[in-house]
């Protein structure tokens, strides 16, 4: 009997976290106007706001350079690109020194932190932005000639203070977990933001981000201590009554790869993860005005555990159902959170088959094999990384554990144009 | 258990429905249904009629059915906690049906349980009634129909006489229509919202769940599906909506997989073999084949309600036929498309056609009628009408639109004056009900007292002390159960009753116990006259076989 009780509590508590999920993931699908508004509008062609781009880059001297060519191709006319490098790395800071003796649009920002991390980066060249714009880039993004031009026309017309674009991973055919990688950003940048937007709490993707320079700097910049300070920045607009826009256009997003390797992509998730944890104990989200957002704050950021938890007891609960002696009503409860998993499954399916449509990509049938063979791997993998957050977090080790780059996702553009 | 309605007709008039050619329809209001005070006002006044016409006189018309005792029986079973069934459930039916039925009762049962009856729980089926009523009107405004065709609509589906009989009796078909009208309300739901059409997919998964017969027009809910949905999320609207179907739907064969009773085995039931039965029933005969069972039951139909049948038959080939042309025709190509597909199943040469097969029709045969006459409506009052049309042939449309409705209504009205005034006077019950006033007061001791009744009398005798189960017993268990056959190691002298109504002397000829019981016993009260009659026998051990007492009575 107590068995019995204790199994329907996890399941029921497991279904409705699994349900809440699908039901943000599938937002931007609700109805076709919901999916019509999650796009920017068409912009006027009057540019009236000046962008600072701030693009931080580390040893990353073989990326920078394309990715700067890109931005100066941007159809906008009044920006300003701040190449932030470290004062050890002389082979990034050449290629830097190169692209503004070629262009004027182009300035070099030196970090001299001992210790150095992106936010510390950022927060180095926040003083030397002229704009009206802060904008954020990774030095391997691919950046869209529009994008400025829409991002100006949906501050003007939205009186936004924070507006997020589209990033997303493209290079899906590359090995299994990048599959499910490239679908993750689908489906946050696709559709959850936007909820998030829309609730008026949302943490902030780490790119293709744009804040009003003077909201930022009443805002301190950066936390040069957190290791997901693209999320704190977020939480911390949003619980002050910041108005956030997202916007996502499948011919606008910013490209970027998926990690090398799988310790690399394990790494990555450790430090959102640990990012994550950070801001939850910050307590910024808890000036939020509403209680609902204060709940899904809440849950948010305590995603990745949970999704570590339900990975391992849904599998066991359908076993416990299939195995041990429970009666017939408890084990159709026990059912339910795989029910719910199965669901998000086939919706992921089709979410594949939208990606491929939505970016000229050639899906094939054994990518959707992948997709669900994959499938209890990854989680497993989202687990190990949940776990190691935590544990780092305890030990309190939070230095960062950077992601390297090999530009994958560049010849994957050309192929596919 | 194959049933007919009671009556037969033979005179044959054929029902003649205008044609209803290509149409523009005007747009449906923006306003929501349910702050449009006019729908409102509409729909509830319907709606009012429909439960008054469908109430009254309830528990006395028409006969009750065995069936409906069964299912009624069955949800008395889930109730007291004794599973899904008091005998073993055996896969016949997938149970959510009855279990509906036992939460719909639940409350009355609780308050007082002698009305745990045939009779008095028929008064439940209203509650379901009046839902898929209030829902077809809102499909049908959803279709874009115009208010009073969707009203139309709702009238011919819960006031003729068809419905009215049908929809009274505690079938497990009702509940799955109302189901299956639920999901075609939120496929076709103006918002084309995600979630709105995986809903569709639960509640068709319910339908299916309630009666397995409804999977055959999925398809047609599918078809609707596509025509609400916007290129844009269509792909994650359906495969959510058939997801959803499909798992609920799984339910079914993962609840036999926890009991170890989906394949079949030795020493118990099994869902392979519910199902093996259910595909393998004789059939009943090619529908347009007099002399055969199915004939009959077509018959059966149409004496209560031609229009319905006919009219909507034709409604929906014209509406097939035209779907190119006409935007009415595309609008409700669902509801033509469910009728087409029902009408095929039921011309099956060899298929097994109950008297309950029409019900799943009735709304989409409503709808697709009403749609005909909407189109008729707009093709005689707005068809070729230009801003300059002289007074004379504006008239003339209106005369033409009011001599077509005096014409329905001269044709409809009487025959279904008739049809419902029998309706709401007749009593058909009171043979059972006085058998089982008579099983109450003149047996001695009940409780040691062993009858075969069917199964419309069996919560009768529960509430008047039987033994549930082997005490009064489902007349045919004491031949196809084995759990009851082997308390009965005497056969027939091991009872002392045989409540012996139209559907036990009917279906005696294939059943040896009952057959030999029916011999062995001589009536000691006879209620009601000719074939309808309910005969209490009482088993005498000192007879031999050669009886005289008339055993035949139904006909097979």
């Amino acid at each position: 009997m107590l068995t019995s009780v204790f199994i329907a509590a996890i399941s029921l508590a497991l279904f409705w976290m699994a349900a809440f999920t699908l039901w943000w993931q599938m937002h931007a699908w609700r109805t076709p106007e919901v999916l019509a508004s999650t796009r920017f509008s068409r912009p006027d062609g009057d540019d009236r706001l000046a962008f600072s781009l701030l693009l931080p880059a580390r040893h990353e001297q073989a990326v920078l350079d394309h990715t700067i060519q890109r931005l100066l191709e941007s159809s906008h006319t009044d920006f300003e690109i701040i190449v932030i490098v470290g004062h050890d790395d002389p082979e990034t800071t050449e290629v830097a020194r190169q692209a503004a003796a070629r262009d004027e649009r182009v300035r070099v920002v030196v970090d001299h932190h001992e210790k150095k991390n992106k936010p510390k980066a950022m927060n180095t060249a926040l003083p030397h932005c002229r704009g009206d714009v802060v904008g954020v880039f990774d030095a391997e993004d691919q950046v869209h000639p529009e994008l400025l031009a829409h991002v100006d026309h949906a501050f003007r017309t939205t009186g936004a203070d924070v507006v997020q674009g589209g990033v997303q991973l493209i290079n899906f055919h590359s090995n299994w977990y990048s599959l499910r990688n490239c679908l993750e950003y689908f489906f946050w940048f696709r559709s959850r933001l936007h909820l998030h937007a829309q609730k008026g709490f949302i943490p902030l993707g780490g790119n293709t981000v744009f804040v009003r320079t003077d909201v930022l700097r009443e805002a301190d910049g950066w936390d040069p201590e957190c290791l997901a300070e693209d999320c704190d920045l977020g939480v911390r607009l949003s619980s002050v009554g910041k108005k956030v826009v997202v916007a996502y256009d499948s011919d606008m997003v910013t490209r970027e790869e998926t990690p090398g390797s799988l310790v690399s992509l394990m790494k990555q998730r450790t430090r959102w993860n640990q990012g994550f944890l950070q801001v939850y104990r910050k307590k910024d989200w808890k000036q939020l005005p509403g209680f609902g957002q204060r709940l899904l704050a809440r849950y948010t950021l305590m995603t990745p555990y949970l999704q570590a938890v339900s990975g391992v007891v849904i599998p066991l609960n359908v076993a416990i159902a299939l195995f041990l002696d429970v009666p017939v009503g408890i084990a159709f409860i026990t059912f339910l959170p795989a029910v719910t998993a199965l669901v998000t499954f086939v919706f992921e399916l089709v979410g594949l088959h939208d990606f491929g449509k939505q970016y000229g990509l050639r899906v094939r049938f054994v990518h959707y094999l992948k997709l669900v063979v994959g499938g209890p791997f990854y989680q497993v993998l989202l687990a190990g990384a949940a776990v190691r957050a935590v544990w780092r977090e305890q030990r309190g080790r939070n230095d960062w554990e950077l992601t390297s780059h090999v530009g994958a996702h560049l010849t994957e553009v050309e192929a596919a144009h | 258990m194959t049933s007919t309605l009671p009556a037969v007709t033979t005179s044959t008039v054929p029902a003649t429905r205008p044609a209803a050619p290509d149409i523009v329809h005007d747009r449906p209001p923006l306003q929501r249904l349910r702050t449009s005070r006019a729908d409102l006002l509409l729909c509830g006044a319907l709606l009012l009629a429909i439960i008054v016409v469908q109430g009254w006189n309830i528990t006395d018309y028409p006969t009750l059915s065995d069936d409906e005792g069964t299912y009624l029986a069955q949800a008395w079973a889930v109730q007291q906690g004794k599973g899904l069934a008091h005998y073993t459930y055996w896969y016949d039916h997938p149970p959510l049906g009855w279990i509906q039925i036992a939460a719909l009762t639940w409350i009355p049962a609780h308050i007082n349980p002698s009305l745990m009856t045939v009779g008095s729980m028929r008064v439940a089926m209203l509650v379901v009634s009046a839902a898929s009523a209030v829902l077809l009107y809102v499909l049908a405004r959803r279709l874009s129909l115009p208010r009073w065709a969707a009203g139309l609509a709702m009238v011919l589906f819960g006031l003729s006489p068809l419905s009215v009989v049908l929809q009274r009796e505690i079938f497990l078909d009702n509940i799955a229509v109302m189901w299956t009208l639920l999901a075609f309300c939120l496929a076709a739901s103006p918002s084309r919202h995600l979630w709105h059409h995986f809903g569709a997919g639960i509640a068709a998964a319910a339908a299916v769940l309630t009666k397995e017969t409804m999977l055959v027009v999925l398809p047609a809910l599918l078809v609707t599906m596509w025509r609400h949905g916007h290129r844009d999320t269509r792909k994650f609207a359906l495969t959510g909506a058939i997801t959803a179907c499909v798992l609920i739907g799984l339910a079914y064969p993962l609840f036999a997989l926890l009991k170890g009773e989906l394949f079949p085995g030795a020493g118990h039931v099994s869902l392979w073999d519910g199902i093996t039965y259910q595909m393998s029933r004789p059939g009943s005969g090619f529908i347009l084949d007099p002399g055969t069972g199915s004939y009959g039951v077509l018959h059966s139909w149409l004496y209560y309600d031609r229009v319905l049948i006919i009219g909507g038959l034709a409604g929906a080939l014209l509406l097939l036929a035209t779907w190119r042309w006409s935007v009415t025709a595309r609008a409700l190509a669902g509801p033509a498309l469910t009728v087409a597909i029902l009408a095929l199943v039921a011309l099956r040469p060899s298929g097994y056609l109950p008297a309950m097969y029409i019900i799943q029709a009735l709304p989409f045969l409503a709808l697709v009628l009403a749609g005909g006459a909407a189109s008729l409506a707009h093709l005689v009052l707005r068809r070729w009408r230009g801003d300059e049309e002289k007074p004379y042939v504006t008239w003339g449309r209106r005369v033409t639109a009011a001599a077509l409705v005096a014409v329905a209504a001269l044709y409809v009205l009487p025959h279904w004056y008739d049809g419902d005034r029998t309706a709401v006077t007749a009593d058909a019950n009171a043979p059972y009900r006085a058998a089982a006033t008579w099983l109450k007061t003149e047996v001695q001791d009940p409780a040691d007292t062993r009858v075969l009744v069917d199964d419309a009398l069996w919560l009768d005798l529960v509430h008047d002390g039987y033994r549930p189960g082997l005490g009064v017993i489902w007349f045919y268990k004491a031949d196809l159960d084995p759990a009851v056959t082997k308390t009965m190691p005497r056969g027939w002298k091991d009872i002392d009753y045989v409540v012996a109504s139209p559907t036990v002397r009917r279906d005696a000829v294939d059943l040896p116990n009952v057959k030999a019981a029916i011999e062995h016993s001589t009536p000691v009260a006879t209620f009601g006259k000719g074939a309808d009659r309910i005969e209490i026998r009482k088993i005498d051990e000192s007879t031999g076989n050669t009886m005289t007492t008339t055993t035949s009575g139904g006909s097979r």
